[in-house]
Formats: C-alpha cells, sequence, structure tokens
C-alpha cells in the first residue's frame, strides 16, 4: 500500500470520528430524548400532598393531562411554578394539570404551596418510582398527555407561557 | 338485608382500592419475569452487575452502580428488587431503556449510527496493522524508501548527476 493510500485511508477515518464527536457538541448533555413520545403513560395513583387523599391518572382518562415533575430544591421549579398554576386555574374545564415531587420531604413541599399558592394536585413519588418510569433525568420537566392517555410531548426545565400553550394545544389535538 | 350488607361490603372494598398508592411496575413494560428470584450475595452481585450497565441520568458519565445521587440510588434500590424478584438483566435493561432510550445504556448497542462506534476502531486497527506490514514488507525486499539516501558507491546508477559527478572527476562508470 502507497503511502498516499494510508494517509488516504487515515483522514477517512479520522474524519468519521471527528463527525460522530462534533455531533454531540452542541447537544446538552443531560437532555434525554423521550422514547414515551406516543407511547402510553406509566400509569401511577399517589398520595396528595395536604389531603393525604389518593390522586391517579386513571381519573382523569378523556381529558389532556400536564404532568409537572418538580422539587423544593430546585431553583428553576420557583420560576416556572406560577406560569404552572395560573394556566391550570385558566384552563381547569379543558386540561388536568398534576404535580409530582420526588426526592422531597412533604412538610416543605406544603410550605411551598402554602406560600407559593396551588390550583392542582401535587402528588409525593417516595422512592422516585414513577420518576424513573417517566425518564426523568432531572427537575423540573413536564408531560403532556393526550385525552386516550398517550405521551405527546415532553418538555425539559423552567417551562415558559408559550411552551406551556403549545404544548397543551398539541395534547388537546391529538 | 343481605343485599344491603354487600353493598356496604363492596363499597368498603373499593374504598380501600382507591386509597391504594400504585407507582409504575415493570410487569405493565416488560411483562412478568422471566428468572428466578434471587437473595443473598448473589442478589447483591447481580445488582451491582446491572447497576453498572446503567448510566445515571442526572451524573456525567457516571453509572448507576458507582453514583452516589439520590437518583442514582433509587435506580439500583429498583434494580435490586426487580433482580429479587426474578427479572433477568435484559428484563431490567429493556425497562430502563424504555424510559430513558439508549442514553441509560452504558454499553451502546449494535444498532443505527452506534455501528460506527464498534466498527471504527476495528477499522483503524486493520488499517493500520496493513500499513505496518506494508513497510516491514519493502523494507525486507531490499527497496529502499523514497526518501533514504542512496547506497554508498553505487555503481550502476544512472543518475544523470552522478553519471556527471564521475565524468567530471574522472571515474568512469
Amino acid at each position: 500500500m502507497r503511502r498516499t493510500e494510508i494517509l488516504i485511508a487515515g483522514a477517512v477515518i479520522t474524519a468519521a470520528l471527528v463527525w460522530i464527536l462534533s455531533a454531540g457538541l452542541g447537544k446538552d448533555p443531560q437532555h434525554i430524548d423521550s422514547p414515551l413520545i406516543g407511547k402510553p403513560a406509566p400509569d401511577f395513583a399517589l398520595k396528595q400532598v395536604g389531603t393525604g387523599d389518593t390522586v391517579g391518572l386513571a381519573q382523569f382518562r378523556g381529558k389532556p393531562v400536564v404532568v409537572n415533575f418538580w422539587a423544593t430544591w430546585c431553583r428553576p421549579c420557583y420560576e416556572e411554578h406560577p406560569v404552572l398554576v395560573a394556566n391550570a386555574e385558566m384552563m381547569k374545564n379543558q386540561v388536568q394539570f398534576v404535580g409530582v415531587v420526588f426526592q422531597d420531604k412533604e412538610e416543605k413541599i406544603q410550605q411551598f404551596l402554602n406560600e407559593r399558592g396551588s390550583a392542582y394536585p401535587t402528588l409525593v413519588d417516595v422512592g422516585g418510582k414513577t420518576a424513573i418510569a417517566y425518564g426523568v433525568g432531572g427537575v423540573p420537566e413536564t408531560f403532556f398527555l393526550n385525552r386516550d392517555g398517550k405521551v405527546v410531548a415532553k418538555f425539559e426545565g423552567p417551562i415558559d407561557p408559550e411552551a406551556l400553550q403549545q404544548n397543551v394545544r398539541k395534547a388537546m389535538a391529538q | 338485608m343481605k343485599i344491603a350488607r354487600f353493598i356496604a361490603a363492596f363499597l368498603f372494598a373499593t374504598s380501600l382500592l382507591a386509597q391504594e398508592v400504585k407507582v409504575p411496575d415493570a410487569e405493565q413494560f416488560v411483562g412478568r419475569p422471566e428468572g428466578q428470584p434471587v437473595s443473598g450475595a448473589m442478589l447483591d452481585q447481580k445488582t451491582n452487575e446491572t447497576a453498572g450497565m446503567l448510566r445515571c441520568p442526572v451524573c456525567q458519565g457516571m453509572s448507576v452502580a458507582d453514583s452516589p445521587s439520590e437518583m442514582a440510588v433509587n435506580m439500583k434500590h429498583q434494580v435490586r428488587e426487580l433482580i429479587a424478584r426474578g427479572y433477568t438483566q435484559d428484563q431490567i435493561l429493556r425497562y430502563f431503556e424504555r424510559s430513558y432510550g439508549q442514553f441509560v445504556l452504558l454499553k451502546p448497542k449494535f444498532q443505527g449510527v452506534n455501528t460506527l462506534v464498534w466498527i471504527l476502531p476495528i477499522l483503524a486497527l486493520i488499517v493500520g496493522i496493513i500499513a505496518i506490514f506494508s513497510m516491514m514488507g519493502k523494507r525486507a525486499g531490499g527497496q529502499p524508501v523514497d526518501d533514504a539516501p542512496p547506497a554508498e558507491g553505487a555503481e550502476g546508477s544512472d543518475d544523470p548527476y552522478l553519471a556527471e559527478v564521475r565524468k567530471l572527476t574522472g571515474k568512469q562508470s
């Protein structure tokens, strides 16, 4: 094999490796594409903060549902909370909002809700099994379920009113 | 009277059911356990082995077995519980992959773009070996490499420069 051929082969292999590695450079390493999109949402029924009642997804079937995973130790969750509360009040007849808190203490959650208000059930995910089943990598994360209980969208990070409305419309349409 | 008692008992039972906490279960997604329930030292060993194959979603390149984060600890607990119930390693990996995608697997699967990750190093190794043997073959065959200096006193050379030098110095080739 001539030197030029060896150099060409080396350059091709190097270019392929650089392409593979550079493809991930612009991506958020914590971002996870949800494989749940288009699939039935994992079912759950968890204890509600404050009342102790059990609230489950099944009781909201027939209505689009917004499932928001959050925690009181998460700073961006403070930022998105008013957005969620305002939209839940505004769309209470069309869309059901549910908060799922994990890796947290019920007293702290109750204090948070007392101080910042609430417009929908907040449930405690003891052991984090519900978060794991939804593939939650960090909080806040919000999942949008259509009337049939299928996941139609996932939003990572503190949600803004535009993204919330856009994804709710998607959940209502499908 | 009997009917009234039956209705009361039914309502009580349904109220109890309504109060039951339910978390998503692996059986809903990967079916019933395909292995035998495991306990004791074997359970610890299998838990560490399987958790070592899962990526901690809130860490930078750490496995669920190695990470001290609460998320990883929760995942490891779930792995342990599933192994104890008789779920196989393949079922457990499939369960986590269903939620997190292939991101959660530390060892990428041999499919799609991932194929390149497996093939390219082997290809590079083969090209390297061919290149080394090709160079060694040339040297063993006595052929000088392009930029090597010519052998001293190469009398039979037809280099015009050398011929001119010999002519000028009076040495005939």
